[in-house]
C-alpha cells in the first residue's frame, strides 16, 4: 500500500511538473530576479542617480500632473523608496476612452521633470512579468499563473512523500553521476531551501488570494466594495462636484503623513478628483517600512488639506495575510536578507530547472533507440533548451538592450521588452533546428556570452563601467556587472560541460547506456 | 505505468484527476465559504477576517484534498467521500445563507 501511494505521488509529480515546470521556471526567475528590481532600474537608468526625498518628489509630481492632467478622474503617485530615485505616476483621463498605458503614466524624477531619454520599465517589467506575463490579458495571466503555483505546491508535497529519503539524500550531492547526479542536484536544491520554497508558493497564492478563492469573501459579502472597504478603508468612488478648486500641496501632506506614522516612508498616493471641490487624497504608508506589506492610509480633502481620518485594517487574519505577503514580497528586507531571498530565488530557479532535465535524463536511459527517441520526448527535450537557456538569453538581451537601443527611440521601453522575448524565440527556433544536444551547448554558450557582454556594453556606453564604478565606491553598480560575470560563468561552464558529456557518451555510447539502465533500475 | 504492478489503470487515473482539479475546486469552496459563515455567523468574528482567515485556510486545504485523491487506496471511496461531503457542505451552506443575509 505504502508503495503505491509513493507511486502515484510520483507519477503526479512528475508529469504536473513537467506540465507546468516551463511556466514556473520563468516564474522563478523573473520574480528571484524581481527581488532587485529597484537596483535592476537603477542600472538601467544610469542617468538618474542619488536618492529623492518622498515629500520633494509628491510635490514634483504634483507639478508634472498638473501640467498634463489637471483635470483627470485620478491620479496614482508611486513614491520612491530607499532604494530608488524615480516616482512613477498614472492617472485615469476624464474622457470616456481608455487611454493607452504609455499616454496615461510617466516616470519622473526626484524634482517631477518627466525622463524620456532611454526610455525603459527596468526591473519593474521583470516583477510584472513574474505573474502579469506579457503579450497577453492580465487576467488569464493571473490565473495562469495562479494554476502553476498550485501545481508548484502539490508538486513540492509530492516531491517530499516521493523521494523517501529526500532528507538522506540531502547529504549525497554526486557529481558526474548522470541523471543520478541531475537527481542530486534536484534535490539538493530543493531540500536545502525547502521552507522557502513552500513559503513563497503558498504566500504567492495568497497575494492574489481574492482571486483564485473568492468564495470565502463572496460567503459574507454580497458586494465585493464593502469587503474592499473594511479592509482598506476606502469609500466608494466619490462624485466630482464640478467647482473648480485647486488641490492643497502635497509635499506638506506627505510629511504630515509620515510623522502621523513614526516617520514611516509614504509609499503611494491615490487622488480621486484632482482639482475639484470634491477631490480626495489618499496616502498608504510605504510597505518597506514594516514586515506586513499592508500598512495604514490617511485620507485628506484635496482642496482644503485637512485630515479627514486614517485607517488601518485590524484583525489576525487580514495581519497574517499582510504579513505573508510582505513575506513574498520581501519589500521590508535589509541587504544581507535581500541577498538571501535572491538566492533562495536561484536555488527555487536551479530546482525547476534540473527537474525539467531530470525528466528527460530518466527517460533517455529507458529509450529503445537512444539515436531516435520518440516525438513526446524531442518536444520536451527542445521545449527545455528554450525555457532554460531561451529566458536567460533573453533577459541578458533584455540588459544588452537597454545599453545599446539608440537613446530617443519611440516606444524604446517596448522595444527593450521586444527584444527579449525576439532573443528567447530565437533560442527556441535554434533549439528546434540543430541537433538536441549541439543545441544545449550552443544555446547556454549563447546565454553565457550575453552575460559577459553587458559589463562590456555598460563600460562602453556610459560612463558608469565596472572600474569607474569600483573606484567610486558605487556599489549597486558593481553588483549588478559582478553578477552579470558570475551568470555567464555559470552559463558558459554548463556549455563546456555539457560539451565534454557528448564527446564522452559518443565515445561509449553502448557501455555507458547499459550503465545508466543498471542505475536506474 | 500499468505494466508496472496494475494498481493504476488509465480509466483510474481520469477518475483521480477529476476528482483532484475541478471536484477538489467545488468541494474547497463550498468549504472556504462554510468555514467564513461558520466564523462570522457562529463565532464571532468579523466578517473580512472571516472571510480572509478561510481563504487563507483553502490553498492548504486544496493541497492537502490533492494529494488525497491521489493517494487514496480506492477510488470508489475517495469519489462517494467527496460527494457526501460537498453534499454535506452544500447543505450546511445553504442552510446559513437562508438563515442570515449577506452584507
Amino acid at each position: 500500500m505504502k508503495d503505491s501511494l509513493r507511486q502515484s505521488m510520483a507519477l503526479f509529480h512528475t508529469w504536473s511538473g513537467l506540465l507546468l515546470g516551463w511556466l514556473l521556471f520563468a516564474m522563478f526567475a523573473t520574480g528571484t530576479a524581481a527581488y532587485f528590481q529597484d537596483e535592476i532600474t537603477r542600472w538601467m537608468q544610469p542617468e538618474v542617480t542619488g536618492d529623492a526625498d518622498p515629500a520633494t518628489a509628491a510635490q514634483g509630481a504634483m507639478r508634472y500632473l498638473n501640467s498634463v492632467a489637471p483635470d483627470a478622474k485620478s491620479w496614482y503617485i508611486s513614491l520612491p523608496n530607499s532604494r530608488s530615485a524615480t516616482t512613477q505616476v498614472y492617472w485615469q483621463p476624464s474622457g470616456e476612452r481608455p487611454a493607452k498605458r504609455v499616454e496615461t503614466s510617466a516616470l519622473l524624477d526626484r524634482g517631477g521633470h518627466a525622463i524620456t531619454s532611454r526610455e525603459t520599465r527596468g526591473g519593474f517589467f521583470l516583477y510584472r512579468f513574474h505573474f502579469d506575463l506579457h503579450y497577453m490579458p492580465v487576467l488569464w495571466a493571473r490565473y495562469l499563473v495562479g494554476v502553476a503555483a498550485m501545481f508548484m505546491l502539490v508538486a513540492i508535497l509530492s516531491g517530499v512523500i516521493t523521494h523517501k529519503k529526500i532528507f538522506a539524500d540531502f547529504f549525497m550531492l554526486r557529481f558526474g553521476k548522470g541523471q543520478r547526479s541531475w537527481l542530486d542536484a534536484h534535490n539538493v536544491t530543493a531540500v536545502l531551501a525547502l521552507p522557502f520554497h513552500l513559503m513563497i508558493t503558498f504566500t504567492g497564492l495568497v497575494t492574489l488570494a481574492s482571486m483564485y478563492m473568492p468564495w470565502g469573501i463572496a460567503a459574507n459579502y454580497a458586494e465585493q466594495t464593502a469587503f474592499s472597504e473594511a479592509v482598506f478603508g476606502r469609500s466608494a468612488e466619490t462624485v466630482p462636484s464640478g467647482r473648480h478648486a485647486p488641490l492643497a500641496d502635497l509635499g506638506p501632506l506627505v510629511r504630515n503623513a509620515s510623522a502621523r506614522w513614526n516617520d514611516e516612508r509614504v509609499g503611494y498616493i491615490s487622488i480621486a478628483n484632482p482639482n475639484d471641490a470634491a477631490a480626495l487624497i489618499e496616502m498608504s504608508r510605504a510597505p518597506e517600512a514594516a514586515f506586513g506589506a499592508r500598512g495604514q492610509t490617511a485620507t485628506f480633502e484635496g482642496a482644503t488639506g485637512r485630515a479627514i481620518g486614517t485607517h488601518q485594517a485590524t484583525g489576525s487574519a487580514l495581519a497574517t495575510e499582510s504579513v505573508m505577503i510582505g513575506l513574498h514580497t520581501g519589500r521590508f528586507a535589509e541587504w544581507g536578507l535581500r541577498w538571501l531571498y535572491f538566492l533562495s530565488g536561484l536555488g527555487g530557479t536551479v530546482m525547476v530547472g534540473s527537474g525539467l532535465v531530470l525528466w528527460t535524463v530518466k527517460r533517455r536511459a529507458r529509450l529503445s533507440d537512444p539515436s531516435c527517441p520518440h516525438l513526446g520526448f524531442r518536444i520536451v527535450e527542445r521545449l527545455n533548451i528554450a525555457a532554460i537557456a531561451g529566458l536567460a538569453t533573453g533577459i541578458a538581451v533584455y540588459f544588452l538592450a537597454n545599453r545599446l537601443l539608440p537613446l530617443e527611440m519611440v516606444d524604446r521601453a517596448e522595444r527593450e521588452i521586444d527584444s527579449l522575448f525576439l532573443a528567447w524565440l530565437g533560442i527556441g527556433l535554434w533549439g528546434i533546428l540543430r541537433p538536441a544536444g549541439r543545441a544545449w551547448t550552443e544555446a547556454l554558450a549563447i546565454a553565457g556570452a550575453c552575460f559577459a557582454a553587458i559589463p562590456l556594453a555598460n563600460a562602453m556606453t556610459t560612463s558608469r563601467g565596472l572600474l569607474p564604478s569600483l573606484l567610486a565606491g558605487d556599489w549597486t553598480f558593481v553588483a549588478f556587472d559582478l553578477v552579470m560575470l558570475v551568470l555567464a560563468a555559470g552559463f558558459l561552464l554548463a556549455a563546456v560541460r555539457s560539451a565534454q558529456l557528448r564527446t564522452k557518451a559518443k565515445a561509449g555510447a553502448k557501455p555507458r547506456g547499459a550503465n545508466r539502465r543498471a542505475t536506474s533500475a | 505505468m500499468t505494466a508496472r504492478n496494475g494498481t493504476i489503470g488509465r480509466g483510474e487515473i481520469v477518475a483521480r484527476l477529476i476528482a483532484a482539479i475541478p471536484a477538489n475546486y467545488l468541494l474547497t469552496s463550498a468549504a472556504t465559504a462554510c468555514i467564513a459563515r461558520l466564523l462570522w455567523r457562529g463565532m464571532g468574528v468579523d466578517p473580512a477576517n472571516a472571510s480572509v482567515a478561510a481563504t487563507l485556510i483553502s490553498f492548504a486545504l486544496f493541497a492537502i484534498l490533492a494529494l488525497v485523491a491521489f493517494g487514496a487506496r480506492s477510488v470508489v471511496r475517495l469519489w462517494l467521500w467527496l460527494a457526501g461531503s460537498g453534499l454535506t457542505l452544500g447543505i450546511t451552506l445553504w442552510f446559513s445563507l437562508s438563515a442570515g443575509a449577506r452584507i
